[in-house]
């Protein structure tokens, strides 16, 4: 119940915030292009319209863009604007004045974290589906997607992707609630995205925290260099890891405020 | 029956840094304490502690009679705090910063209405706190400590940034709060002047060490004590012992005779005692012993 009151009002925190706009403006950016991608070439729209794997088209297109840079990147902006907010509005002294356990608070703002990539997937996908269909609507002579959506096989693409962002959210968690100053956790997020770019091709790849995103949709999806290679266990694990030694940390933080 | 009571608290920054030692705080029950020191004495420190934003190094602390370590949500549900600058969320309004609080604390929705008209902020709608003036924010802020009607209040400077006019409103708030409800309020200041009319109960902090600590009342007499008239004489020494001799309280300080009378009459009669037995007096002037002027004393020394 404590849990319930604290998230809400932790919730309340990013009305407004730069990152809820990020999240609601990152979730269109990727689909909105790839709609003018598509309007701007009539016979391949119609081609794509009227092929029974459109929606596996416009939505690897859309994951392409997404999963190897954006997405990485959004959370690592994201993760930090939310817990940053604390710092820069100097209300860390306030929160933690506030009749509720550490805990608590702790789980509840990775929780808000957590729930708004969910939301930013959600978002994500009504911009694929808006991808697929409003050209139907805008010219005369494109038929609607004839492929039904496939929810099951996207239900679980998301939960991958999620998956492999669980990494980066906890990580930038850690860092974002150590540090005063924004730049250190965006500068350490930046540095350890480029390293999973480079690292990506490398055989072992699969133990870069940052790398899930790239490697799920380079590798396993395209072209799987490393067969086999079970991400989502250690971005699970990674995650679990990183959680741990944040809330550990921030418990025995000695100045709380 | 003290409301806040520490014992022995201590807390240093690093082995050679002491920020506190040994601070017997005591605020009684019902009573407005003026937590008084310079700039750097300690005070937010001291504050900090009890509200359990610094880990506590040395000592222990009670509020409400219980162990703070052992009963930290509980005690915190009764205390409304400001401490140091405003905290406020600047891409919020005035009603969602105090809804973030309201959630948690769970009083009712009309009480934002109810604390916003009580610091005179009812009329800011949708603005956000960054465009607020520095007074309004600490209008705010007292608003969200006020929120949940706390029978303790620890306020570190809250008139900080507000208008002449401000600070006689909130004077007016913490007392109607502290008549009406009874709530006892620790106000930290480093001016005497701005709190002596409202406090009950002062405690003066100075490099880490509590000076003095009582009622307004001890202090004023201790005031009382030490006020006088200063006389500059052609032979001091003379001067003092005719005084002596006649039974009035004085001594010597820096080769002047500081009498403690603040009778005029008896000032006079000293005069005319001390120019017939053939001592020139250069100079008689009131002792500047005003509760400020103690304040600084105590500080100084």
């Amino acid at each position: 119940m404590n849990f319930i009151h604290c998230f809400r009002s932790e919730w309340l925190k990013k009305k407004n915030s730069a990152a809820s706009w990020l999240m609601l403006i990152g979730g269109f950016f990727i689909p909105l292009i790839i709609l003018i991608a598509r309007m701007t070439d009539i016979d391949m729209l119609y081609r794509e319209n009227t092929s029974l794997h459109v929606w596996e088209i416009i939505s690897n297109r859309c994951w392409q863009f997404m999963a190897v840079f954006l997405l990485p990147m959004g959370v690592i902006l994201a993760g930090s604007l939310i817990t940053q907010l604390e710092f820069k509005n100097n209300t860390w002294k306030q929160v933690h004045a506030t009749p509720q356990s550490l805990s608590v608070l702790f789980f509840a703002k990775l929780s808000v974290i957590v729930v708004m990539m969910l939301q930013f997937f959600v978002l994500f996908n009504i911009g694929i589906y808006l991808a697929g269909v409003v050209p139907s609507f805008l010219f005369r002579g494109i038929p609607y997607p004839q492929e039904s959506i496939p929810f099951v096989a996207m239900l679980k693409l998301n939960m991958e992707f999620f998956i492999d962002c669980l990494p980066v959210i906890a990580l930038q968690y850690l860092i974002s609630l150590q540090f005063r100053n924004f730049l250190v956790p965006v500068g350490v997020g930046l540095a350890l995205l480029v390293a999973s770019m480079i690292a990506v091709s490398w055989k072992y790849a699969y133990i870069v925290p940052y790398a899930y995103c790239m490697l799920d949709f380079m590798n396993n999806r395209n072209n799987p260099s490393v067969p086999g290679t079970p991400v989502h266990t250690w971005a699970f694990a990674y995650f679990m890891v990183f959680t741990g030694l944040s809330y550990i940390l921030y418990i025995r933080k000695k100045e709380k405020g | 029956m003290n409301c806040i009571e520490t014992k022995n608290l201590g807390y240093r920054f690093s082995e050679s840094q002491t920020v506190l030692s040994s601070i017997h705080l005591q605020v009684p029950e019902g009573s407005i304490y003026g937590f008084l020191g310079p700039n750097g004495a300690g005070k937010t420190t001291t504050l900090k502690l009890i509200l359990g934003l610094l880990k506590k190094q040395e000592g222990s602390i009670s509020v409400f009679n219980t162990p703070f370590d052992a009963n930290r949500i509980e005690i915190l549900k009764k205390v409304g705090s400001l401490i140091e600058s405003p905290s406020l969320y600047g891409h919020l309004s005035a009603a969602d910063n105090l809804e973030i609080l309201r959630r948690i604390y769970r009083c009712p929705k009309e009480r934002i209405a109810e604390v916003l008209e009580i610091v005179g902020l009812s009329g800011t709608g949708t603005k956000k706190a960054r465009q607020f003036s520095l007074g309004m924010k600490q209008r705010l802020s007292i608003a969200v400590a006020l929120l949940h009607n706390p029978p303790l209040l620890i306020l570190d400077e809250p008139t900080n940034g507000l208008d002449p006019n401000g600070i006689i409103e909130i004077r007016e708030l913490l007392r109607n709060l502290n008549n009406t409800y009874k709530t006892t309020i620790v106000i930290s200041s480093h001016l005497l002047s701005e709190i002596e009319k409202i406090v009950s109960h002062v405690g003066i902090l100075n490099r880490g060490v509590l000076l003095f600590q009582g009622t307004l009342q001890e202090l004023q007499l201790k005031q009382a004590v030490s006020s006088g008239i200063r006389f500059g004489t052609s032979d001091p020494k003379k001067a003092l012992s005719l005084l002596l001799e006649k039974g009035v309280k004085a001594e010597l300080e820096n080769s002047e005779i500081v009498l403690h009378t603040s009778s005029r009459e008896t000032a006079a009669e000293m005069n005319a005692l001390l120019v017939h037995n053939n001592i020139s007096v250069f100079q008689m002037s009131p002792e500047k012993n005003d509760l400020e002027s103690i304040f600084i004393d105590l500080t100084k020394n």
